[in-house]
């Protein structure tokens, strides 16, 4: 009888195991989000105020929105990049774009189009060209600086109209326009992977290509698709960088954006290899970056030492998501 | 003769998550025997020898070998106590050489630590040698016809001087007259003083091979005994625990009109100017080896190979297929081979594979239906009787069977006039291949176009209503159904006969 209890009591607490490693397992980012967050407002009491979070958030937007793209890219099993040279490439001709014809309508248009050819282009060489996206897009990150550098021949282009800045520097009941923009794209992103066909595609081309090929998928479309998607966010992440300063610089803009974008994709749970992984879980990666890069701040941590921490981290997340 | 058993797993327990999968099971090899483990997908064969194999740790039991308690703790020790586990996926490294693969992790070094090259060539060759096949040692794995693959894995278990080999499913990816050559090897081996765990689903060849057997099921012995003394009838009631039919399935039969005609369809190195017809409600079956073509022109037909010549007609029109999407358009249907690698998204749950191809069906203004998706994915769980009790989990946690199930599903949600399946049964335990044969059967009397590739003669001779036989990418002879035997397709098959062309 005492040996029967026993047995069901060791069963009882290895579906409790079970149960928590899958909760693990689902939201390990959200988890590891709330512990960071928690320790943030802990160690420096200027951390939870309003205006710092806001700080934050407006900090991380454009990030955020390159790193949805990201998302997508890797989810089909790619890798983009070339964001940050898009990014510059796009703010650089609609800055152009902006003062030749003097309205802000047409410079948005611009930097969409033009956006979201390079993605496109980028799509062609994957899908039709069958390069390796890591190639591919490696070959259009050293292009697209290049073309944007001799654009501006080497330094900064400033917009000449009034108003350009208005888009990231005016709020809404407190709230910046970029983080605005932020949420929706978010939102907008979540709402294609996991509420329509293309996102339906995007998880089955990464996960096994040639399955999803022989489910008469047309894989190569969907790839143009996702590549372009990539592309245009860059372009809104790119105008509100312009906005922001109303420059852009041609040489120090954007650098390094494909590997924080990187970072928070990975931080957020997708694999590599595409297939598997979250715009949720993107989003609060990049949260914990910001968190991580807002909180040296506030502790004085030398600038130099800042990506220490955050290779750090994104080593650390990786290590935890492997244990599933 | 039990008196002294070479190697005993005794009352052996392990549950998983608090499921027993295995109940005080046990199992006694002699020396030099060639021993039968059999039972349906899920009745612990594979966990059972993956403790011996020390993959797994028993929650209970022991295990003897020559008289003596031992411990598998981790593969390796397993290993050095001369078991060799041949797994049914090939574990070689296909962009290794020969040698390599046959020496990987116990390299022969001299002195300072170089490579002995030549010693291992020379030690390799002797083993294939042995196993009376002829490879350059230096040649390149990926180079090799996959039954050669299963032949470097045998090989391998011979120069560790394995004691106790397991073999998992050995021959599905063999040909016929490989398979044979692989049973003349393990008698060879049993006379030599070695033992074999054969596991498999293929009963005939069970009967030809092996001494004597062990039935599982759901965990537990049921049978043990010697094969000589049992039919194959019983042996398949105590598998499944009830008796399955071995006559044809279908009968009588009506056609309708012609939906596909097929027309000098050529790809250069892989088929070569096939014609064929079939007929609303008929089931056509396609056999022959490995490697005759059967499974590229079918890709060709669908879409997913475009280097081809000749005329495809469907409904009398002729139609030009250069993606799977265009073939569904134009109504043909693939469920193809090697489930693993070709049909399912491991990733996506259960009701998302089986949306996966029919995606329009589930919209309304762009957006996905996610209560539509699980209805009509309820109604074919119970049409197809699929076991699964969340349809939210990957589909990767099913059985194979429960796993093509659902790739069925799939192809009837598309519901297109002619639906091809490329080796319907692979790896599928027999209780659920009678279900698929019966759902294939009902989709031919609803009007369907049925087309069956298999390698496995009896499968065809069971369900189509004709059958080809193909050889190296030439259709070789066309028979009835119900005038065929096995013997002669397999004459056909192999290339010793040939038939004049154009007859029926």
């Amino acid at each position: 009888m005492a040996n029967l209890e026993l047995k069901e009591y060791n069963q009882q607490t290895s579906t409790t195991k079970t149960r928590l490693s899958w909760l693990w397992s689902e939201y390990s980012v959200i988890i590891a989000f709330l512990i960071i967050f928690i320790a943030a407002s802990i160690m420096s009491p200027r951390f939870l105020d309003i205006n710092n979070q806001l700080n934050i958030l407006m900090q991380v937007s454009i990030i955020g929105i390159v790193a949805l793209g990201m998302t997508v890219v890797m989810l089909s099993g790619g890798i983009d990049l070339s964001v940050g040279s898009v990014l510059v490439l796009v703010g650089v001709i609609s800055v152009l774009a902006l003062n030749a014809s003097g309205s802000i309508f047409v410079a948005i248009l611009t930097a969409l189009a033009i956006g979201s050819a390079a993605g496109f282009l980028n799509g062609l060489m994957v899908a039709k060209g069958r390069i390796a996206s890591f190639i591919a897009t490696l070959g259009m990150m050293a292009g697209a600086r290049s073309i944007a550098l001799y654009i501006a021949e080497g330094g900064s282009v400033s917009g000449k109209v009034s108003g350009f800045t208005a888009i990231a520097n005016s709020d809404l009941w407190l709230i910046d326009y970029p983080i605005i923009i932020f949420l929706i794209m978010t939102v907008l992103v979540y709402v294609l992977m996991h509420k329509t066909r293309f996102g339906r595609y995007v998880y089955a081309l990464g996960s096994n290509e040639k399955a999803a090929l022989l489910s008469a998928i047309r894989v190569d479309r969907v790839k143009l698709g996702v590549y372009s998607l990539a592309g245009l966010l860059v372009s809104v992440a790119a105008i509100i960088e312009t906005s922001r300063l109303n420059s852009i610089s041609s040489s120090s803009s954007g650098v390094q954006y494909e590997l924080d974008a990187i970072a928070a994709v990975i931080i957020g749970g997708t694999r590599m290899t595409g297939g598997r992984g979250k715009i949720i879980g993107t989003f609060f990666g990049v949260l914990i970056l910001g968190i991580l890069n807002n909180m040296m701040n506030l502790m004085n941590v030398s600038p130099h030492l800042q990506g220490f921490v955050k290779g750090l981290i994104i080593i650390v997340a990786v290590l935890f998501q492997k244990r599933e | 003769m039990s008196a002294d058993p070479f190697m005993i797993m005794k009352n052996i327990e392990k549950s998983f998550n608090g499921v027993p999968v295995l109940k005080k099971v046990t199992l006694e090899i002699q020396r030099g025997e060639i021993h039968a483990l059999l039972g349906e997908n899920g009745a612990g064969k594979s966990t059972l020898m993956n403790v011996l194999g020390g993959v797994h740790q028993p929650d209970n039991g022991l295990i003897n070998l020559n008289g003596e308690a031992v411990k598998m703790t981790t593969p390796r020790v397993s290993q050095a106590h001369g078991i060799s586990f041949i797994h049914q996926e090939l574990n070689v490294v296909p962009d290794l050489r020969v040698y390599e693969n046959m020496f990987l992790g116990s390299e022969l070094r001299n002195k300072i630590g170089f490579l002995k090259v030549e010693e291992m060539c020379r030690q390799t060759s002797s083993v294939l040698e042995q196993l009376g096949v002829s490879i350059n040692p230096k040649e390149y794995v990926r180079n090799l016809d996959t039954s050669y693959k299963q032949l470097i894995e045998i090989a391998k278990a011979l120069l560790h001087k394995s004691s106790l080999i397991i073999m998992d499913e050995p021959t599905s990816s063999l040909a016929e007259h490989e398979v044979n050559r692989l049973f003349k090897l393990m008698n060879n081996l049993k006379n030599s003083g070695v033992s074999i765990i054969y596991i498999s689903h293929k009963l005939k060849e069970i009967k030809k091979v092996c001494d004597r057997y062990t039935v599982l099921r759901d965990g537990e012995v049921v049978g043990t005994g010697c094969i000589e003394n049992e039919s194959l009838d019983t042996i398949t009631k105590l598998m499944v625990g009830k008796s399955i039919s071995e006559d044809r399935f279908i009968h009588g039969h009506s056609f309708g009109p012609v939906l596909l005609e097929v027309n000098h369809l050529t790809s250069e190195g892989l088929f070569n100017n096939i014609d064929f017809t079939v007929r609303k409600g008929e089931i056509l079956g396609f056999t022959g080896l490995a490697g005759d073509g059967r499974t590229e022109l079918f890709e060709s037909l669908f879409g997913y190979r475009k280097n081809y010549s000749g005329s495809i007609k469907i409904n009398n029109q002729p139609v030009k297929i250069d993606h799977p999407s265009k073939a569904i358009k134009a109504g043909i249907g693939l469920v193809p081979k090697d489930r693993k690698e070709n049909a399912i998204i491991k990733d996506l749950s259960v009701v998302h594979n089986m949306s996966l191809s029919a995606m329009r069906n589930f919209e309304k203004f762009g957006f996905i239906r996610d209560q539509l998706e699980n209805q009509i994915f309820q109604s074919y769980k119970e049409k197809l009787n699929i076991k699964v009790h969340n349809a939210g989990i990957t589909i990767d946690k099913l059985s194979g069977g429960n796993q093509q199930k659902v790739i069925i599903a799939k192809w009837l949600e598309v519901n297109t006039d002619i639906i091809i399946f490329d080796n319907p049964t692979q790896g599928i335990d027999v209780g659920a291949k009678q279900e698929i044969y019966h759902h294939i059967i009902t989709l031919a009397e609803q009007g369907k176009a049925v087309i069956i590739l298999s390698s496995e003669a009896p499968e065809v001779l069971k369900i189509c209503h004709n059958i080809y036989v193909m050889y190296q990418g030439e259709i070789t002879a066309r028979f009835k159904g119900e005038e065929a035997t096995e013997d002669e397709i397999m004459s056909y098959a192999t290339g010793s006969k040939r038939e004049a062309h154009q007859i029926g």
